[in-house]
Parts: C-alpha cells; sequence; structure tokens
C-alpha cells in the first residue's frame, strides 16, 4: 500500500508586489513530507525557503497550487480555520526563541495550550512533560529573560511540542547560539525524531542540513534538489 | 480564558508600573471626582432636607420680591417692602387658615460677653418663632409676648454659643452685648448639630429699635393642617396684594421650596458629574495612546501567539481586557478614594457627605465603559497584526 505523505505541497507559488512590480518568491514547489520523517529546505538569502516556511507554518497562503496536510487541503481556509489548524498540528522553533520575557518557563509552554481545546485541568501536567522531555525541570519558575540561549530554545522546543503537533517546524534554530550550544539542539531534534517526531528544519547552513535525511534545496524560488 | 487573560494583563501591566500608573491617573482622578462631588452634592441635600424637616410640617414662606430660586436671591432684599404692615395684614385677613404667625430677620452681629466675642447671626422674631423654627429648650424660657411688645432686651442663645461664653456656669440671667447693646439671657436652646446651634434670638421688636431695621427678611407661618395649605397660601397672597404689588413678593410653601433645593441641587450634581465626565473622557484617550503604544511593543509577542494559534479575536480580547483591566482598577482605586474623602469630611467636618451606592455603580460602570470603548481600536488593530510581519518585528 503507498504511504499517504503528513504534507503534500502541489506546485505552489507565491507572488508579491514590491511597489509596481511582481515578485515570484516559489515557483511551482512540489514536495511531499511523512511522518517521523526529518528534512531540511535548505537555501541562501532570497532563496525563498522563509516564504515556503511560512505556507508550510500556515502563516501565509500561496498565490496557487495546493498545501496538503493530513490528507486535508487548507490553502484557501480563513484566517480562524489556519490559527485553529496551526495551534493543533505546527509546532514553531524560532532563531530567536521568541518566549514572553516576562512570563514562566512553565507560562511560556502552556501558552499554545490556552488557545487549544485540551481541558484546562490537563496544562500543567502536558507542560510539566515537556519541559522534562527538555530537561528543564529544575528551572520550571524560572522567568524566561532569566534563562541563557540554550535552555530559551529548549523551552521553545518544549512549547512546540506541548499541544503533540504533527510537525515540528524550526527556523534557523540554531542561529543565536554558540556551536557546542547548537549541537546540543540539534542532538534534541534528533532524539525527537527517533521518538516519530515529524521534524522540519529550515537553513542556509548545508553543513547542518546534512544530518537531515531529506534535504530540500531552494534556489530562485524553485526546488533545485 | 479569561482568567489567563486577566493573568497575562496584569503581567504586562506589572512590568511598567509607573506607566502602568501614570496612565491610570486620569481615570483615578475622574472617578475619584465624581464620586467625591456627587458625595458632598448628596450631602447638601441631605443638610437641606434635614433642616427643612427639623422645621416642622405645613410651614408658609413669604419671601420679598418675585422669587423663583433661579436668579439671584439677594437683589430681592434691595427692594425688600415687606413690613410690620404686612405682618399685621396677614395676621388680620388670613388668622382662618393659620396656626401661628411670626417675623423673620436674620442680621450678623458680634456677641460678646466679658473679653470673648463670637460672630453670629441674630435671629429676631416673634413669641411663636421657636415654634418657626422648632426650637427646644434646654433651660430658660423662649421671650413671650410681653417681652415682644415691651421691646425687651432679652435673648435666647443656641447651644454653641452658650457653650463659648458660658463654659462652666449657668448661662441665665447673664448680661451679654450685641453690638453694645446689653441682653439679658433667658434661655439656651438645644443642641440640634449644624448652624442652627450657632444662632440667637431676640423679639424682632428690639431689633427693630436698637439696630434700625425695619424690613422683614421673611414672614414664616403655619397652616392649620396639611389639608388647606394651597387655600392659605391663596388667602395669604390676597392679604398681601392689599398693599404689595404681586412682584413684591412671593409666597412658597415649605415642599415647593423644598422641591426647587432638591431640584437645583439634583442640576447640579448632573452638572458637576459632567465635568468630571470629561477628566475620564481624558483618562480614555490616556488609555488608548498607551495601549497603541503597548501594541507596538509587543509585536513580537503578538506574532508569536498568532503563530501558536491565537485568532485575531484571542488576541483582539486580550488587549481589550488588558485595557479594561487598566480603567477598571483605576476605577476602582478612584472609588476607594472617593469613599475615604467622603468618610473624612463626614468624620471632622461634621458635614453628612454620603456616598450613594448609585455613584458607585455609575463610576465603576463608566470606568469600565472607557476601557472598553478607548481599548477596541488599539486591540483591533493587535489583531489586525500580519504574523509573519510580527515576527520579524524588531
Amino acid at each position: 500500500m503507498k504511504k499517504v505523505p503528513l504534507l503534500k505541497l502541489q506546485d505552489i507559488t507565491k507572488k508579491y508586489l514590491v511597489g509596481n512590480q511582481e515578485i515570484k518568491a516559489l515557483n511551482g514547489v512540489s514536495l511531499e513530507i511523512f511522518e517521523g520523517d526529518f528534512v531540511s529546505i535548505v537555501g541562501k538569502s532570497g532563496s525563498g525557503k522563509s516564504t515556503l516556511m511560512h505556507i508550510i507554518g500556515l502563516l501565509d497562503t500561496p498565490t496557487t497550487g495546493k498545501v496538503i496536510l493530513n490528507n486535508k487541503d487548507v490553502s484557501k481556509l480563513d484566517e480562524e480555520s489556519l490559527a485553529s489548524i496551526r495551534n493543533k498540528e505546527i509546532g514553531f522553533v524560532f532563531q530567536a526563541f521568541n518566549l514572553l520575557s516576562r512570563a514562566t518557563v512553565l507560562e511560556n509552554v502552556i501558552l499554545p495550550l490556552q488557545y487549544s481545546t485540551i481541558p484546562k485541568n490537563l496544562w500543567e501536567k502536558k507542560a510539566l512533560e515537556m519541559i522534562s522531555l527538555v530537561d528543564l525541570t529544575e528551572r520550571v519558575s524560572n522567568k524566561s529573560n532569566e534563562l541563557s540561549g540554550g535552555q530559551k530554545q529548549r523551552v521553545a522546543i518544549a512549547r512546540a511540542l506541548v499541544n503533540s503537533p504533527s510537525i515540528i517546524l524550526a527556523d534557523e534554530p540554531t542561529g543565536n547560539l554558540d556551536s557546542k550550544t547548537g549541537a546540543e539542539i540539534i542532538k534534541k531534534f534528533i532524539e525527537l525524531n527517533r521518538l516519530g517526531k515529524t521534524i522540519i528544519l529550515v537553513t542556509h547552513d548545508m553543513e547542518l542540513a546534512k544530518i537531515t535525511e531529506k534535504r530540500f534545496v531552494l534556489k530562485d524560488g524553485e526546488v533545485v534538489s | 480564558m479569561i482568567k489567563e487573560l486577566f493573568k497575562s494583563a496584569i503581567i504586562s501591566l506589572g512590568a511598567n508600573k509607573t506607566r502602568t500608573f501614570l496612565t491610570m491617573l486620569g481615570i483615578i482622578i475622574g472617578v475619584f471626582a465624581v464620586v467625591t462631588l456627587i458625595s458632598i452634592g448628596q450631602g447638601i441635600q441631605n443638610f437641606v432636607t434635614d433642616r427643612f424637616s427639623n422645621l416642622g410640617s405645613n410651614l408658609i414662606f413669604v419671601a420679598p420680591g418675585k422669587l423663583d430660586l433661579r436668579g439671584d436671591p439677594g437683589a430681592n432684599y434691595l427692594t425688600n417692602k415687606l413690613d410690620e404692615k404686612h405682618f399685621k395684614l396677614v395676621e388680620t385677613y388670613s388668622s382662618d387658615y393659620i396656626q401661628y404667625l411670626t417675623p423673620m430677620m436674620e442680621i450678623g452681629k458680634s456677641l460678646t460677653y466679658k473679653n470673648k466675642t463670637y460672630y453670629s447671626v441674630v435671629q429676631a422674631t416673634n413669641e411663636e418663632g421657636n415654634l418657626a423654627y422648632n426650637v427646644e429648650l434646654v433651660s430658660g424660657k423662649f421671650f413671650e409676648k410681653s417681652d415682644v411688645s415691651a421691646r425687651n432686651k432679652v435673648v435666647v442663645l443656641g447651644s454653641e454659643v452658650a457653650r463659648e461664653f458660658f463654659p462652666n456656669q449657668e448661662a441665665l440671667g447673664n448680661n451679654i452685648k450685641i453690638e453694645d447693646k446689653v441682653f439679658t439671657v433667658i434661655g439656651v436652646v438645644r443642641e440640634k448639630g449644624g448652624q442652627l446651634d450657632s444662632r440667637v434670638y431676640i423679639p424682632y421688636t428690639t431689633a427693630k429699635r436698637l439696630f434700625n431695621i425695619d424690613k422683614f427678611s421673611a414672614l414664616v407661618m403655619k397652616a392649620r393642617s396639611p389639608e388647606i395649605v394651597e387655600s392659605a397660601i391663596k388667602s395669604v397672597k390676597n392679604s398681601l396684594l392689599r398693599d404689595l404689588e404681586e412682584t413684591e413678593f412671593t409666597v412658597l410653601s415649605q415642599k415647593e421650596i423644598l422641591d426647587s433645593f432638591t431640584s437645583i441641587l439634583a442640576n447640579i450634581t448632573i452638572g458637576i458629574g459632567a465635568i468630571a465626565a470629561i477628566s475620564l473622557l481624558v483618562g480614555g484617550i490616556g488609555i488608548m495612546n498607551i495601549m497603541l503604544v503597548t501594541v507596538t511593543e509587543r509585536t513580537r509577542e503578538i506574532g508569536l501567539r498568532k503563530a501558536v494559534g491565537a485568532t485575531p479575536n484571542n488576541i483582539a480580547l486580550q488587549f481589550m481586557v488588558e485595557a479594561t483591566s487598566l480603567s477598571v482598577i483605576g476605577g476602582l482605586i478612584g472609588t476607594f478614594l472617593g469613599i475615604l474623602v467622603a468618610f473624612i469630611i463626614k468624620t471632622y467636618f461634621n458635614f453628612n457627605a454620603e456616598v450613594p451606592l448609585w455613584s458607585v455603580i455609575l463610576a465603576f460602570s463608566f470606568s469600565f465603559a472607557v476601557g472598553v470603548i478607548f481599548g477596541t481600536y488599539p486591540a483591533i488593530k493587535a489583531s489586525k497584526k500580519d504574523p509573519i510581519e510580527a515576527l520579524r518585528y524588531e
């Protein structure tokens, strides 16, 4: 039996108008990602990888083409529905961590649950499980601005995992970290992938991309390999 | 959800305490002003109502000039024609309707006893003045008809005057001076609280003789029963029209005066409330301003929240809760300060300032409404932010 992809992009184009000029950021991108994959999207600045990441993360919609997630076409949904799918299916890890600096580690990890349908009495338990998975149990009550860069990124990973999403979408997750801490974070992603998590790593760093089993290299808005 | 939003609002408001306080200040001052001014207005109303109920019921007043309680009452006294003759006219032609009739003269004078001086309002009246003013004596007696006709130099002291001049001795029989005229104390009034305690009473005939006054500031009378107040007013008018023009006097029932006062006070209270509401409006603009700054400052946070699943409505609600918390907390502080000041006025200034429940509800509702109204625009602005742009915001 043929395996059904978790995420399928069909002939995606994305055009922007800059002044009067039309810019084609993506041009006929098609790709398939299966459950349990660890893939990277690699490309230099201006290659269209950020635009592709936004479309995969349902933060943006394609100009033409289809985004099929869990067998459902999500390319033309309204903002409310996209928000709900993002909440359930996508876990974001950003280069700049994007934590709420005045909130504690626990409060940061709980954040996506606030917008979910998961009952409130389970929030703390779920968040603590994820915090333990990223080895930050002892910092649970610390404010996020009291943490090191590596710890912040681990909080972001716990936050991305807390809703048990189908896909973890990591945008340059080691970009703001030193090489040693960056390596630890990558190790964490490998561990999570072994636990069955689907991970998409978006990076400009070809060396880093080599750790993933599948790579989509973008150039001028097209997948070249 | 609301609990989380409120918690998040408190965290972000607490992050910048000085700014939060300064933003709230407009609301605090506005609500404080509303609550305090209404409490003072209510206090004045209580005071006037108490004064009138102290006077007894079924009273009818004749005042000089055309008095509508809205013009300048002082102007009528310059052309005052009300005198002894009119007193006699009412006494003669309206006696069927009237239980008692008393003239009223109020003169500010200095009183002295030995080396003590006291500035008081001298109330010149006749032997029935004690009934009109509801005067109860703690010792001695009120002056009698004979004192009035003989123009005797006798005086009845208000309790405060008696306490001032004769703290440790019997006041009766002593002589005090009103200006340079010597009067004998024949009675002391029971304490009632308020201004009446600082007055003294003398026969009006004596006042006319010694202080060279012959116009009355009013005639006060009591109708024989509540049912005939209207007919009594008519009869008094007719009696006075024998000598005066219609524009030269006004006859008012106690109820009319009280109603007019209440209505004027209500209008003043509303006016003051409206002025205070302007400061709430200014406070609201301050809130909107700061919320707009907050939305810009927290653009990345908005982007993050959207990325993890917040809908535009979730974001709008979050900022609405924040703006409303800001104004409601300000409103609660303002209400508390207003109640505190009313309490201080009541306790230390012997003035019955009262905070009615409706004013607290009004102030609270107003501050809530200010938060909702002025929080809406920033909240909508936040909810419309593009998550991609917001996440990139530096």
